[in-house]
């Protein structure tokens, strides 16, 4: 368990910023790896197995949570306008200072929770984390044009979430 | 017009290609609404780039102490399932040793009890009552005697007459 913590916690923070979800999130998917344990035929590699059991259980956890808030410009803190303000343009985006870093993945976390739990992992894992079609395919167990179908999905949405936070 | 936001919604942003960047500097000189989704798509890359570097720091700095919190979870998810089967079993005891008692108690009262007053009753019938014994035993309470046995007494003295 201690070898395959960091990979189950990665996976869980990739959906729930909280420490508390996320370690919740991890518990449950070493309790349904005990369990299931003899169904683990030996086919790939038992991270692997760990990673696909800790994304579907993000995913029913997320899901279960059914709380999909639209950010509108009226909930943003002083911060995050002044953050939005400030970083629009192409030079400002790429020069992040710590107090920027910190608003930003508030930012990132609101901007998230607007969408589908199926396609914020896909947007996550490929433009976050730079993860490839079939990568995602194989830990979610999607079709790889079901991946890219979420993907396209959740950067439309997120990208027009955001375009209209900027106007 | 070619809109460049199916380029911008088709691939990450930071696999664009040079060629897909000068496309889309191009058209975003002369169309304000593609510049606006240009701007969008980049910030949205850089809201998921340090909202991954979290994600990496926060796995990196888990509690020390999950380990052992699971573990005493799965312990208790094991017991606890152990430990319901056993209720339900001792449970299931006490139900059939109550029903046995039941059983028992109403076969003593079906077979001993009613066996009792069978017997007392077939020795009354037997037993004669003569009009003597009847007159002799006159001064005892009426309530004593049966209807049988003031019947007999009475058409007994009849027959002796005749």
């Amino acid at each position: 368990m201690r070898r395959f913590s960091p990979r189950v916690f990665h996976v869980a923070h990739r959906f729930f910023r909280d420490r508390s979800q996320a370690e919740e999130a991890a518990q449950e998917t070493f309790l349904k790896a005990f369990a299931q344990l003899k169904s683990f035929a030996g086919r790939g590699s038992l991270e692997g197995w760990l990673t696909r059991i800790a994304t579907n259980t993000c995913l029913n956890m997320l899901r279960s949570a059914k709380r999909r808030p639209e950010v509108v410009t009226a909930d943003l803190s002083d911060d995050e306008t002044e953050f939005l303000e400030t970083v629009s343009g192409p030079v400002g985006a790429e020069t992040l200072n710590a107090e920027q870093r910190v608003v930003a993945v508030d930012l990132a976390e609101r901007l998230l929770e607007t969408l589908s739990p199926e396609d914020r992992l896909a947007l996550t894992m490929i433009d976050g984390e730079g993860a490839s079609v079939n990568e995602v395919a194989e830990v979610t167990g999607w079709s790889e044009s079901k991946v890219k179908v979420r993907a396209f999905r959740a950067r439309k949405k997120a990208r027009e979430v955001l375009e209209k936070l900027l106007r | 017009m070619n809109h460049i936001t199916e380029i911008l919604d088709n691939t990450p942003f930071a696999d664009l290609t040079d060629a897909e960047l000068r496309t889309i500097h191009a058209h975003t000189k002369s169309c304000g609404d593609c510049a606006n989704a240009f701007e969008a798509a980049q910030l949205s890359s850089v809201l998921l780039r340090e909202r991954i570097s979290e994600t990496a720091a926060q796995a990196a700095n888990s509690n020390p102490f999950f380990q052992t919190r699971v573990l005493a979870a799965w312990r208790e998810q094991q017991t606890g399932g152990a430990w319901n089967f056993r209720r339900l079993w001792s449970a299931t005891g006490a139900i059939v040793a109550s029903m046995a008692a039941t059983t028992a108690a109403l076969g003593v009262l079906m077979f001993v009890a009613p066996g009792a007053n069978t017997a007392d009753q077939q020795t009354a019938a037997l037993v004669p009552y003569s009009a003597e014994s009847v007159l002799l035993e006159q001064d005892r309470d009426d309530s004593q005697l049966t209807n049988d046995q003031v019947i007999s007494a009475i058409y007994d003295d009849d027959d002796e007459g005749k």
